[in-house]
């Protein structure tokens, strides 16, 4: 409940000490922030009877309301409430900033509030979008440019930093510590992210840090996606992830209009962990287990139409009144599982997606290179899997067997290219420089030293319960050795002179270039394992293969056109 | 969950700039609250704009204008739903307090408290039933965000009757219940219908032996009392529909808590393309609007050219 229950107390605080009739005003970022965590009927009991973006033509004057602006501090926000407090159009303006704001832009703001309608300026730290409990992303725009090279772009590199850095000391603003803080060795945007926060942490703010707790600090440990570049490209099978993988989930919202005809109010519908219960508790189960319990809950709603059904006494009638509104909750909600489902195992069935995962998982895990070859030509020369599903697979074995066997990956390559012109051919090459052997960290497949390699053979002997799942993200070994102590001090240095001691009982894990649920999942599931640590994973971007792929595409266009320049 | 208040800098910012401009402009206002300085600046609004010399500030009129600007008048109705809804808040304590009341044994035969219980139970209907009435009142049509605060004012309310409505039938219903157990427990069966029976198959004994004065006096009791009866039970499914009736319009009202339509983000974008689309509604009106001036003003031009004609043709037959 960590973080969603703090912006929620961050918003309570907001709205509580303001009494009367109240209007909302949100940049087009706090509006994701707000939305995962309070709805609207909540904020109605609170009085904001007006929720607004900024930048809306809209000039009406308002002046019976009073105006809460909740935004970050940039620049274009400040420029903004400028030109509203020269002439105002509500009674009293309340202003609350996401993040720490500078001088220069209090003193800004104190100059054009020339008649005195500011009633407050405060900084509240809700800047994260708190998608689940354990689980936070930054939604930050053009998350690509983490894959570039710092003398390519490096104003939009700063920028990105900058926005990264902002929402880990927000997390750690609202979780009241100071951490230390650790990273990836290899990667040089994790290091520079890692020595920001750490810059902004202990020298910029240190005041504001400084919670003189006795307790032992918090880790943050800033990791590169490109460590762990087979996660987002697999197929998923448990409900969330799944979800993500096939429809997309945007900010806990999922738009089904792009699917077919679908009937009106169930086109977008809401997945939140928090407001319903049925997907809390499935979030994390896989499909077949999924179907078992939509069908239980789908016979228990029918029992209870049923039982509404007859009504022959008046207090029968008495008891539909009262329990209509309940009734008509479980109707949405069970239809809108249902649909869900159902649209999902349709795109199942027609991308064959039950071979094709099955595949993925054998390069994943097993990596018999002989027959996961043999199976990968054959999906090439299979006319009916998709596209996407194709280049998946080329990455996932030229990922796998990059040092082994060039020749192969070759083939596989120029198969592909000759398949479909859609997909560039140097991706796959691209990915392999990015993400490839010499430039991960962590033990991507188990097979570098002699103790993982003894786990996994140990693993394949106690067999596999499913074939869908057996994958296991790095992050679960990360974690892992995180509990035991064992992460190495040299692949993940920390930075500065602030160093751990003893066990953390706060972890956060931040993936720059954005996590997938199914890390989320693993998240999950080892915190209520109850190992004493608490681990919070985060990142830029929640990621599928798609969002995945297209970041990729994008990094590559703008490394090719660049050394195209020169 | 730190915060950080920067309100007092903002402050030191916005007296020290104040100041400066004070000492410029030299004739400017003290450092008053808020509200005296926007009487103030108010005030000297007009002077300054008389002034023929006056170069400076083209948006008094907004200022004054926000120093006039009053509420508009939906805001007293809301108002005074809230304060019906508050009496009823009230009304309905004293109504427990009176149901617990009745319902603990005592000497009396409770009259009292009954006819209390009845007095009270109708003025909350009275007070729930007038806030509905005025409730539906403050609904608007337009895509203006006025009418958008409205509707949200509207639901805040509906949410909140609706919740007190529930609340009050459940208090009722469970009065009910333990009032007809203690009756029940008091003398177990239902004496009155057991007697009617009995007399029911007197009456078919003799029903072909034709009707004493005695019987038909009888029946004409009866016939009174099924009337009765039948008032009382329309008056119960006439007040069960009423009630419905009111769950529906709330319903309608009232958002469904976990639904998309209860996302922030989603209202937001809503708004955006419902203004959208009134801003092209209102595109496409002033467009035929035009149109129907252009078309008026050819049929006026036609008909004066027919009359021109005309005139030019009798001129020409007669002259």
């Amino acid at each position: 409940m960590v973080l969603v229950s703090a912006v929620r107390d961050y918003i309570n605080r907001m709205l509580q000490d303001i009494s009367g009739m109240k209007v909302l005003l949100l940049d087009s970022y706090t509006v994701s922030v707000v939305s995962v965590a309070y709805s609207q009927s909540e904020l109605l009991q609170k009085e904001v009877f007006l929720v607004e973006l900024i930048g809306s033509k809209s000039k009406e004057s308002m002046s019976h309301l009073k105006a809460v602006f909740f935004l970050r501090p940039t620049t274009e926000n400040i420029q903004y409430l400028r030109r509203q407090l020269a002439s105002p159009r509500f009674a009293e303006y309340h202003l609350f900033f996401s993040n720490i704001l500078n001088d220069t832009q209090i003193h800004i703001l104190a100059d054009s509030d020339e008649q005195e309608v500011v009633k407050q300026v405060q900084e509240f730290y809700a800047d994260f979008v708190a998608i689940d409990p354990y689980h936070f992303t930054l939604n930050v725009q053009s998350n690509h440019i983490y894959m570039l090279p710092v003398v390519m772009d490096p104003s939009s590199l700063q920028n990105y930093c900058d926005c990264v850095v902002d929402g880990i000391a927000a997390v750690f603003l609202a979780l009241k510590r100071r951490p230390v803080i650790r990273y990836q060795r290899t990667s040089d945007v994790a290091k520079r992210i890692a020595q920001e926060t750490a810059n902004l942490m202990y020298q910029k703010e240190t005041g504001l840090f400084d919670f003189r707790r006795a307790e032992i600090s918090p880790l943050l440990l800033v990791v590169d996606r490109r460590d762990d570049p087979i996660t987002p490209l697999l197929n998923q099978w448990t409900y969330q992830a799944m979800v993500h993988e096939l429809i997309g989930i945007q900010d806990n919202k999922v738009d089904l209009r792009s699917i077919g005809k679908i009937s009106k109010d169930q086109q977008e519908v809401v997945l939140s962990s928090e407001q319903d219960v049925f997907f809390k508790s499935n979030m994390y189960e896989n499909f077949g287990d999924l179907g078992m319990n939509i069908k239980r809950m789908v016979d228990e709603f029918q029992q209870v139409a049923k039982s509404n059904q007859n009504i022959q006494t008046i207090e029968d009638m008495a008891k539909f009144v009262d329990n209509y509104p309940e009734y008509r909750k479980m109707q949405g909600n069970v239809s809108k599982h249902v649909t869900m489902v159902t649209e999902m195992s349709k795109i199942v069935e027609e991308r064959k997606l039950m071979l094709v995962s099955q595949t993925e998982q054998d390069l994943a895990c097993n990596g018999g290179q002989v027959a996961t070859f043999e199976a990968v030509t054959n999906f090439l020369n299979d006319e009916s899997v998709s596209d996407i599903d194709c280049l998946r697979l080329v990455m996932l074995y030229a990922l796998r067997f990059e040092k082994e066997n060039p020749l192969q990956i070759m083939q596989l390559f120029n198969k592909l290219s000759s398949r479909s012109s859609k997909y560039k051919p140097g991706l796959v090459q691209f990915l392999l420089k990015q993400a490839g052997v010499d430039k991960r960290t962590g033990d991507l497949y188990g097979n570098r030293d002699l103790l993982n390699i003894a786990r996994n053979m140990a693993r394949g002997l106690k067999g596999i319960e499913n074939v869908y799942t057996q994958h296991q993200p790095l992050l679960f070994q990360t974690m892992e050795n995180l509990t035991k102590g064992r992460l190495r001090d040299v692949d993940y240095p920390f930075v500065g002179n602030h160093f751990q001691q003893g066990r953390p009982q706060d972890v956060v894990i931040f993936v720059v270039g954005g996590t997938t649920y199914e890390e989320a999942r693993a998240v999950a599931l080892q915190n209520a394992t109850n190992s004493g640590i608490r681990f919070i994973l985060g990142g830029s971007v929640v990621l599928n293969s798609k969002r995945f792929l297209k970041d990729l595409e994008e990094a590559q266009r703008i490394v090719r056109s660049s050394t195209n320049a020169i | 969950m730190a915060t950080r208040n920067r309100t007092l800098l903002f402050k030191k910012h916005r007296d020290a700039l104040k100041s400066v401009r004070a000492s410029s402009i030299s004739s400017s206002s003290s450092s008053g609250g808020p509200v005296i300085e926007l009487v103030s600046t108010s005030l000297l609004h007009p002077n300054r704009s008389y002034t023929p010399l006056s170069t400076e500030d083209p948006g008094s009129s907004s200022r004054d204008a926000l120093t006039i600007g009053l509420p508009p008048a939906w805001v007293d109705v809301s108002e005074e739903i809230t304060a019906n809804m508050q009496c009823a808040r009230t009304k309905m304590a004293e109504l427990f307090k009176a149901h617990a009341k009745a319902l603990m044994p005592s000497f009396g035969d409770g009259k009292e408290d009954q006819q209390m219980i009845e007095v009270l139970t109708q003025e909350i209907t009275d007070l729930l039933k007038r806030s509905e009435k005025r409730l539906l009142k403050l609904s608007a049509s337009g895509p203006s965000e006025d009418s958008n605060v409205r509707k949200n004012v509207q639901r805040f309310l509906a949410t909140d009757l609706q919740n007190l409505s529930v609340e009050l039938r459940k208090k009722q219903s469970a009065y009910l219940k333990h009032l007809r157990q203690q009756k029940e427990g008091q003398n177990g069966v239902d004496l009155e219908m057991n007697l009617n029976d009995k007399s029911k198959v007197e009456d078919d004994d003799f029903i072909d032996m034709g009707f004493n004065d005695y019987q038909m006096a009888k029946l004409k009791k009866r016939e009174a009392f099924t009337l009765e009866r039948e008032r009382e039970i329309r008056q119960v499914v006439e007040s069960v529909n009423e009630l419905a009736q009111i769950m529906k319009d709330l319903s309608v009202l009232v958002i469904d808590q976990g639904t998309i339509v209860d996302r922030i983000d989603y209202n937001i974008q809503n708004v955006a393309a419902t203004v959208e689309e009134g801003y092209k509604q209102l595109q496409k009106a002033e467009r035929t609007q035009r149109k129907g001036g252009m078309v008026m003003c050819a049929t006026v031009l036609v008909i004066m050219c027919f009359i021109m004609l005309v005139l030019l043709i009798l001129k020409e037959i007669f002259l």
